[in-house]
């Protein structure tokens, strides 16, 4: 066994959205969206745009930052940098070089915080290309928080863990998912970035009821949500950010701001670029739901 | 504590989904093929992003070519996998113009052994694939001779 948890990270006493003893607001705010540079040229024309990702990998650490962050940050847009492969709950010791690099990213857009995934992206050697989903045991537990605080004693500022979308289960889980993800933040004190449309796509390829695991998910520790679109193939519903916002990722985003005040909301979409119309229409929709300022 | 038996079974996984492994046991074998054409797929849209040419050259079928390539092939990064992929339409006459002209003008300004990380050419230097030559020189590249395009439409022949 461990031995006692010690107290939960310092950085993570002051809400991220800004709400604290000073009551500055320079967190996650509003409707953001998944700065990406296909579509760097639409984000900078996003008038009333408070915040937006960049994914984390994708910044060099002695900078610049990519094109137009710059022009962002300068217009008072807070940037989050979004890793997608620190492999967190790898078995192995995550890789201090890439959690240097998380934290000079951090540094170089003035982050209020960053986030990144209870997954693990590699193993034995091998690249998986992608976010894959954990056993939720006590041993995974253990190996994603000793991950997550060797992260937070290199991070300049807190970190918001994601739960991902997962195409399959492993056979022996003995915790479910909601007990899973709060042991995990409890034990490290990090952040929830709950991600909607992984709520949905999990639930409908359990057949589970997506609202009843809102319910049991601590709400109070979300940073900020994602929402993205995604499609149905072969049976299984994917969470493609390369495909329209569904109408029930859409509701499932009102029951969540049904349940506690309507979080910072922030669209992530990866490819397949629709027309700007479209892309804004879907901004819209998600501010008209969580009663946010339109940002478009 | 050990995380010595979830290491292992991370990287039985990771085989099976990307290497070609068996499955391990206990897994459902559905869920564990879609995520497996799902990893391909997000791979595909990766490589394209570093190679678009060879992606439009194929159009719709560059998922499918991508993933029939890839399918036992752990990734080595988008840049590499693409350009594996490429020297091996290549080798089999497949790869279309567009994409002869973007390997031809890869392999003038960087050089890949297809084993170790590619490096940055700084001495002058042509790039060939399939046709089209590309020569760089001071780090500029200019593709000097595209590749042969195939015939527009050709008409059905009367017999």
């Amino acid at each position: 066994m461990t031995g006692p948890d010690p107290a939960p990270h310092p950085h993570s006493t002051r809400h991220p959205d800004g709400t604290g003893a000073d009551g500055t607001g320079t967190g996650p705010s509003g409707v953001g969206i998944g700065w990406r540079p296909e579509i760097a040229g639409f984000v900078a024309d996003l008038p009333g745009l408070r915040f937006v990702e960049v994914i984390a990998e994708s910044v060099p650490s002695a900078g610049p930052l990519p094109g137009g962050l710059d022009e962002l940050r300068a217009r008072g847009v807070t940037v989050v940098p979004h890793g997608v492969r620190l492999s967190l709950g790898g078995a192995e010791p995550v890789d201090p070089d890439r959690v240097t690099h998380l934290a000079r990213v951090a540094e170089l857009t003035g982050a209020p915080l960053v986030s990144e995934h209870i997954a693990f992206v590699r193993a034995g050697g091998l690249e998986a290309g992608h976010l894959l989903p954990l056993p939720r045991s006590r041993e995974a537990v253990a190996a994603t928080v000793a991950n997550v605080r060797r992260a937070q004693a290199e991070l300049p500022v807190p970190i918001a863990l994601e739960p991902i979308a997962a195409l399959f289960d492993w056979p022996d889980d003995d915790l479910d998912e909601a007990a899973f993800l709060t042991e995990i933040l409890d034990r490290t004190g990090a952040w929830l970035l709950l991600d909607v449309a992984n709520v949905y796509a999990n639930a409908r390829n359990r057949g589970t009821d997506p609202v009843a695991l809102l319910d049991r998910l601590p709400l109070d520790r979300i940073a900020y949500a994602h929402v993205a679109g995604g499609a149905e193939a072969g049976g299984f519903y994917h969470d493609t950010h390369t495909d329209p916002l569904p109408a029930e990722v859409l509701d499932l985003v009102g029951e969540l701001c049904a349940r506690r005040s309507p979080p910072a909301l922030l669209l992530e979409r990866d490819g397949h670029y629709p027309p700007a119309a479209e892309l804004r229409a879907e901004l819209d929709a998600l501010a008209a739901v969580a009663g946010h300022p339109v940002v478009t | 504590m050990t995380t010595g038996d979830l290491a292992a079974r991370q990287a039985a996984l990771v085989a099976a989904l990307v290497a070609g492994a068996p499955p391990p046991p206990g897994f459902a074998p559905g869920p564990l093929a879609a995520a497996r054409t799902a990893l391909l797929r997000k791979r595909a849209g990766d490589v394209a992003r570093h190679w678009p040419l060879l992606a439009a050259a194929l159009g719709p079928s560059w998922p499918g070519v991508f993933a029939a390539w890839a399918a036992d092939r752990p990734t080595n990064g988008s840049l590499r996998d693409g350009w594996d992929l490429a020297r091996h339409l290549h080798d089999r006459g497949e790869l279309p113009a567009l994409g002869a002209d973007e390997l031809a003008t890869r392999e003038a300004t960087t050089r890949y052994d297809g084993r170790n990380p590619p490096r940055r050419r700084r001495a002058p230097a042509l790039g060939r694939a399939g046709g089209a030559v590309a020569g760089q020189l001071a780090g500029r590249v200019r593709l000097l001779r595209p590749a042969p395009r195939p015939a527009v439409d050709p008409a059905p022949a009367e017999h």
